[in-house]
């Protein structure tokens, strides 16, 4: 039986306003459970309300509509990969107001109100602008988060010369990346040590930035923005603390991102920082699942509450909450909070799990070369693996994360992953 | 902590621990990183049954019944395949042995002819009686005469058509005519290796046991052979050696000498090397580059043969030849021939040190020739030397690193020198033979091999075997290691049973005798021999068994080929590409009893491989009613 | 329709040859001979692996083409898809080579093509009747069968052994 052929029948005169199931958030998260709901349940309508004017994309993507080397249409959710259910109806400019989750309504602004049978909240994060930096009003100023930002930021450059990136994480290098591409001058200005400071530990980002100098992105550690400077034409420049001045015609701002919980201020519904989900992704009341960015959820190795903003973590949490919406009852199994894969100017990194661990008693491995770096964390007495980090070759990472992930006693293939020589053959031959 | 752990695992020589840990540092490749990266070995060659003799090949016969093919295109079977492919390392072991000897031979004739560029013959004594085998008359001749006369005659066993090599005859009288009634009495040295390359070759010789009855012929012609004519033509040229102290380990490598290792087998350069470092020109050269002086040192083979005649120290054995390199500290590591890994030449480049071949057979990428003649020997060697000597001041000091660890040792034990320790007749070893002193003698031989725990393979056989009163000879990688771990001083004797303890103890000699190099395995031949002769009785009566623990080279599937032919049973502790015959396993393991008197064992671990020596050894006590 | 093909291992038939890594290779080159792979740039890739377990364990991994596939789920810009075979296929037009396919996959079968910087995998041989790898195998360690084809191999030789067990 192939997944292709139950995803449910055309022409079931089924309407959207019947929609038994109602997911507000049309990303990753929502998406997810959207085909999952249709795996599951062949009939059941499914609306997807997204308040963005684009159908669903891959938003991981979108600098390559900044540089140029993709088109939004090349993005399109719908029909790749496991995206390929039917009957489900996405409203597209469709912001949700308000919930009402005794009369089991939502409010859609400008429209009216949708009944629900089961309703996930999937809205996900928008980026942060620390309140402390003055005139992010002015034309110029981007947080790329969705393709209407990308669009911008694509037009943008053809007045810019020079563009100041705020803060050293993973989007904004790859937006400083595409900006490269499109001739601009880049500087990262990056408050930590180091780049990427969230997925690694300073001496563990040193390939990668030796990889970034070469590609000739300037970077300026320790430093952090006070405030933009602005004329009629938009951004000329930034200020500096610990002082300094730098014009430019571009800035953008990666300063991390907060849940869209709004919307559910006045219902009934927990909210902790994000939307506080229980082990089988249901929130408090009855009938309503939350996944991805706007969920908290939980640490599978440490147990402690934790949000995420990536985009595996919210398919693999929305595919959860679909299941569950759909009558299978499945236990969410955490997210790490740091998983990321990625490629930097030709260099990929690969971090996973606890990988911050100064002022902590964990047992290190470390192995450097002039081509590869990788560091791999043990708990305190060495028995169980709880973070990895690959630079340069990555071969079976997802061997260390199951590993991580399961809790797995490692005691017999412990040389192995320190050697990073672990395969499946170990696996299947008994050793663990 | 389990990083430390896969180096230990590696070696049980802390040298190699701290070696193997610096190069890590340097991110630099060893032999180890090699033999991981080659897992997992393909089965069809560790089974012996993968044949390129043709191009209707290549060809692999499946060892699963219901799967594959089960001949090769010209309908050869399993058992014919693994037979050739054997018999085809015999010949290349053979050949390595012969050609060695070949070369001793032709430094002879050289030397006889006033032509040898500063050799000498040293002992007369035993040129007259290795002349008076070949019925060569030494009254009232000169040595150069009498050399002269056994030189060609020595050459001539190489290219011999018909009749016998005359070292064999050194063997009992049953032997011999138990090679005889075989067909395997070897008729010269060169011809039973060319009739392997023959009978190997597509359509000639399809029968496993054919095949092997060839393939000891022509390990008996290595063994009594040209492995015998380079022993005893080097203890001619160079002395037959006498017990003599030294030290082994890196740390015989020193820190403000000029260090120069020789590597491989041939004594006629080594020997010409050692000279050269003691001329007092070139000692000066080495004091005005800033050295203290010049420090010869050898490795593998060749070091055997300058620590026997000179106590010159040896550095290591076969696995720890790139990490002296790793030293940083060698100003010169000089090869000529057989077991020097191509590895060295890129590795050299990463220090000072300069990799120099000699032999216009054995050039290498990365090395520098300064081609070695025997007519210019010691001209030639002088300014070796001296390429050594200049290189001291390229020394990088911050990439030196000289483990400690160096041991004592006492070695020497040629036959002769057995015999005069024993107050120069076989009876006390005899008696102590007969007496159960000593319950029997193991010669342990052979290399290293990244498949068995550095040097474990070795050193624990040998301590189980004298752990239970077995005299132990050794030569070659396996000395190394015994006089590595400290199993070489006369005290060593405190962990030998109480019977050869006290052998050891009124003789004043260690519990294992180190013999000299591969080739030298034709002393404990010559020894087992005279002992047999003594007793009545043939080499395979005897309370004797041959281990190679840690086998690697195709030389030593020709020992093993010519120990087990000569009645002595064999323990291997690496499995040889047999295994994908049934028929050729079965005769090695137990059929060549009923045909020469011993066979081969097969046994990893080196415990149970010294009980099987041991038992073998009762066995045959019990029979000679002793 | 009928069941899809899978390719199965069978641990103890490997010798570690292979010939399944160098056939996989030859058949995703240019020139689809091995003596014309070996002269290409780049260099063709084997999506076939055999892993090495002390002391003496063979094994041969290739992509399952998983029916969950974790990869396809994961992928961030849904190049990533399985067709009506049963196949799970990298579009290496939609790849970006970002590795996170890498880092979800349990089996360690997806590889990272160096100089085209996008991911591959063992794509089941579309122009061939059966797969490169299993073709090449003389032991007969990879079978190309479907799921309850070679499950009833097995239990078939399971009952023969358990019989000739019980009637010793």
């Amino acid at each position: 039986m192939h997944p292709g052929s139950c995803f449910g029948r055309k022409g079931d005169n089924v309407t959207e306003e019947e929609s038994k199931y109602i997911i507000v958030g049309g990303s990753a998260a929502g998406m997810a459970a959207a085909h999952a709901i249709r795996l599951h349940d062949r009939q059941g309508a499914v609306t997807v309300l997204t308040e963005e004017p684009d159908t669903p994309y891959f938003r991981p993507l979108i600098p390559f509509v900044v540089s140029g080397k993709k088109r939004a249409e090349d993005m399109v959710l719908s029909g790749c990969g496991p995206y390929i259910g039917r009957d489900i109806f996405v409203r597209t400019a469709a912001r949700v107001e308000s919930v009402n989750t005794t009369e089991k309504t939502v409010s859609v602004q400008g429209s009216g109100d949708l009944a629900y049978e089961k309703i996930l909240f999937a809205t996900g994060s928008r980026p942060y602008i620390p309140p402390e930096i003055e005139g992010t009003h002015a034309k110029g100023v981007f947080a790329l988060r969705t393709l209407v930002d990308a669009r911008n930021m694509a037009e943008r450059v053809e007045t810019s010369d020079h563009a100041v990136m705020l803060g050293g994480g993973l989007l904004n290098l790859k937006a400083a990346f595409a900006l490269l591409e499109r001739g601009l001058k880049v500087t990262l200005v990056v408050y930590s040590p180091e780049v990427l400071s969230q997925l690694m530990e300073p001496e563990d980002a040193f390939l990668i930035r030796k990889a970034l100098d070469r590609a000739g992105l300037k970077i300026k550690t320790g430093c952090a923005a006070t405030h933009i400077i602005s004329d009629r034409t938009g951004v000329t420049g930034v200020a500096l603390d610990p002082g300094g001045e730098m014009s430019c015609q571009m800035v953008c701002i990666g300063k991390g991102v907060r849940p869209n919980v709004e919307f559910l201020y006045g219902s009934n519904v927990r909210i902790d920082g994000g939307v506080v989900a229980n082990r089988y992704t249901a929130c408090n009341t009855p009938d309503t699942f939350t996944a991805g960015d706007v969920a908290v959820t939980f640490e599978p190795v440490s147990g402690d509450r934790i949000m995420t903003a990536l985009w595996t973590n919210a398919v693999e949490m929305g595919r959860c909450a679909g299941q569950n919406m759909a009558g299978i009852k499945t236990a969410y199994s955490g997210t790490f909070g740091i998983l990321n894969a990625t490629q930097v100017a030709d260099e990929p990194f690969v971090s996973m799990g606890v990988v911050h661990t100064t002022d902590h008693d964990f047992e290190i491995y470390r192995h450097a070369t002039d081509m590869t770096y990788r560091k791999v964390v043990f708990n305190p007495v060495g028995t169980c693996l709880i973070g990895a980090v690959f630079i340069g070759d990555i071969t079976n990472a997802g061997l260390y994360r199951y590993v991580i992930r399961e809790k797995m006693p490692i005691m017999q293939i412990k040389r192995y992953i320190i050697d990073h020589t672990l395969h499946y053959g170990h696996f299947m031959t008994g050793k663990v | 902590m389990a990083y430390t752990d896969k180096i230990l695992e590696k070696s049980i020589d802390p040298s190699v621990h701290k070696m193997l840990e610096r190069a890590e540092q340097l991110n630099l490749e060893t032999v180890w990183d090699r033999y991981e990266a080659m897992l997992p070995e393909c089965g069809f060659g560790e089974l012996g049954v993968c044949c390129r003799n043709c191009n209707m090949g290549p060809c692999r016969i499946s060892p699963f019944d219901d799967q594959g093919p089960k001949k090769g295109v010209c309908g050869a079977t399993a058992d014919i395949i693994v037979a050739r492919n054997l018999i085809r390392m015999i010949a290349g072991g053979a050949a390595a042995h012969s050609d060695h000897g070949r070369d001793l031979a032709h430094t002879l004739l050289l030397t006889a002819e006033g032509k040898g560029g500063g050799y000498e013959i040293k002992d007369e004594e035993k040129l007259k009686a290795l002349a008076g085998e070949y019925g060569i008359e030494t009254e009232g001749r000169s040595k150069e005469e009498i050399a002269l006369d056994l030189a060609r005659a020595v050459y001539g066993e190489f290219g011999k058509q018909e009749g016998f090599v005359q070292f064999t005859r050194r063997a009992p009288e049953k032997r011999v005519a138990l090679w005889k009634s075989l067909g395997i009495d070897p008729r010269g040295i060169d011809r039973e290796i060319v009739e392997i390359m023959h009978r190997t070759h597509i359509g000639v010789d399809n029968d496993p046991v054919n095949l092997i009855l060839q393939g000891l012929k022509a390990s008996i012609a290595d063994g009594w052979g040209g492995s015998t004519i380079a022993t005893e033509l080097s203890d001619v040229l160079f002395g037959t050696p006498t017990p003599v102290r030294s030290q082994s380990n890196l740390g015989v490598l020193n820190q403000d000498h000029v260090n120069i290792i020789v590597h491989g087998h041939e004594p006629v350069l080594s020997e010409m090397i050692v000279a050269a470092s003691n001329d007092p020109e070139l000692i000066a050269l080495s004091e005005k580059v800033g050295a203290k002086g010049i420090n010869v040192a050898g490795i593998c083979c060749t070091g055997n043969e300058i620590i026997m005649r000179h106590g010159i120290p040896i550095v290591g054995n076969f696995l720890q030849q790139e990490l002296a390199v790793i030293t940083g500290a060698v100003e010169a590591m000089i090869v000529d021939v057989q077991c020097i890994m191509p590895s060295l030449g890129p590795l050299s480049e990463c220090f000072h040190t300069k990799f120099i071949s000699t032999s216009p057979k054995a050039k290498f990428p990365g090395a520098t020739h300064m081609e070695f003649s025997e007519e210019k020997a010691f001209d030639i060697a002088k300014q070796i030397v001296q390429v050594a000597v200049e290189n001291y001041s390229l020394r990088i000091p911050e990439k030196v690193l000289i483990p400690e660890d160096k041991t004592e040792c006492m070695v020497g034990f040629s036959a002769e020198a057995i015999v005069k320790a024993l107050g120069g007749t076989l009876d006390p070893l005899l008696n102590a033979i007969k007496s159960g002193d000593i319950k029997g003698i193991a010669g342990v031989v052979g290399c290293n091999n990244p498949k068995i725990k550095h040097d474990y393979g070795h050193v624990a056989l040998v301590r189980e075997l004298i752990k239970n009163n077995v005299l132990v000879t050794t030569t070659g990688c396996n000395a190394i290691a015994c006089a590595k771990l400290g199993l070489m001083l006369p005290e060593a004797a405190e962990q030998a049973g109480d019977g050869l303890k006290g052998i050891c103890r009124t003789l004043g000699v260690p519990p294992v005798l180190h013999m000299g190099s591969c080739v030298d395995i034709s002393r404990i031949l010559t020894v087992c021999a005279a002992v047999a002769n003594a007793l009545g009785v043939d080499i395979s009566d005897l309370p004797v068994a041959g281990a190679a623990p840690e086998w690697m080279s195709e030389k030593a599937v020709s020992i093993g080929a010519y120990v087990v032919s000569s009645g002595i049973f064999t323990v291997l502790g690496t499995v040889p590409p047999v295994l994908g015959s049934k028929v050729v396993t079965e005769v090695l393991t137990l059929g060549a009893n009923e045909v020469v008197g011993a066979t081969f064992a097969v046994e990893p671990d080196p415990i149970k491989g010294a009980r099987l020596m041991i038992a073998h050894m009762d066995k045959k006590r019990q029979a000679l009613g002793i | 329709m009928s069941q899809p093909k899978e390719i199965f291992v069978k641990i103890d038939r490997c010798v570690g040859c292979l010939s399944c890594t160098t056939a996989c290779a030859v058949e995703h080159s240019k020139s689809k001979t091995l003596f014309g792979a070996i002269s290409e740039t780049p260099v063709p890739k084997s999506r076939v692996y055999v892993q090495w377990v002390e002391p003496d364990g063979k094994v041969p991994l290739v992509c399952r083409h998983c029916e969950e596939a974790p990869c396809m789920y994961a992928c961030i810009s849904g190049a990533i898809s399985r067709d009506e075979n049963g196949v799970v296929i990298t579009d290496t037009d939609k790849c970006i080579g970002c590795w996170t396919c890498v880092m979800v996959c349990p089996y360690g079968v997806i590889g990272r093509h160096l100089e085209e910087h996008k991911a591959y995998r063992c794509d089941r041989c579309p122009d061939r009747e059966i797969p490169a790898c299993v073709s090449a195998c003389p032991t007969g360690a990879l079978i190309y069968d479907t799921v309850d084809s070679f499950s009833g191999e097995v239990r078939k030789h399971a009952s023969r052994e358990l019989l000739r067990a019980e009637r010793g």
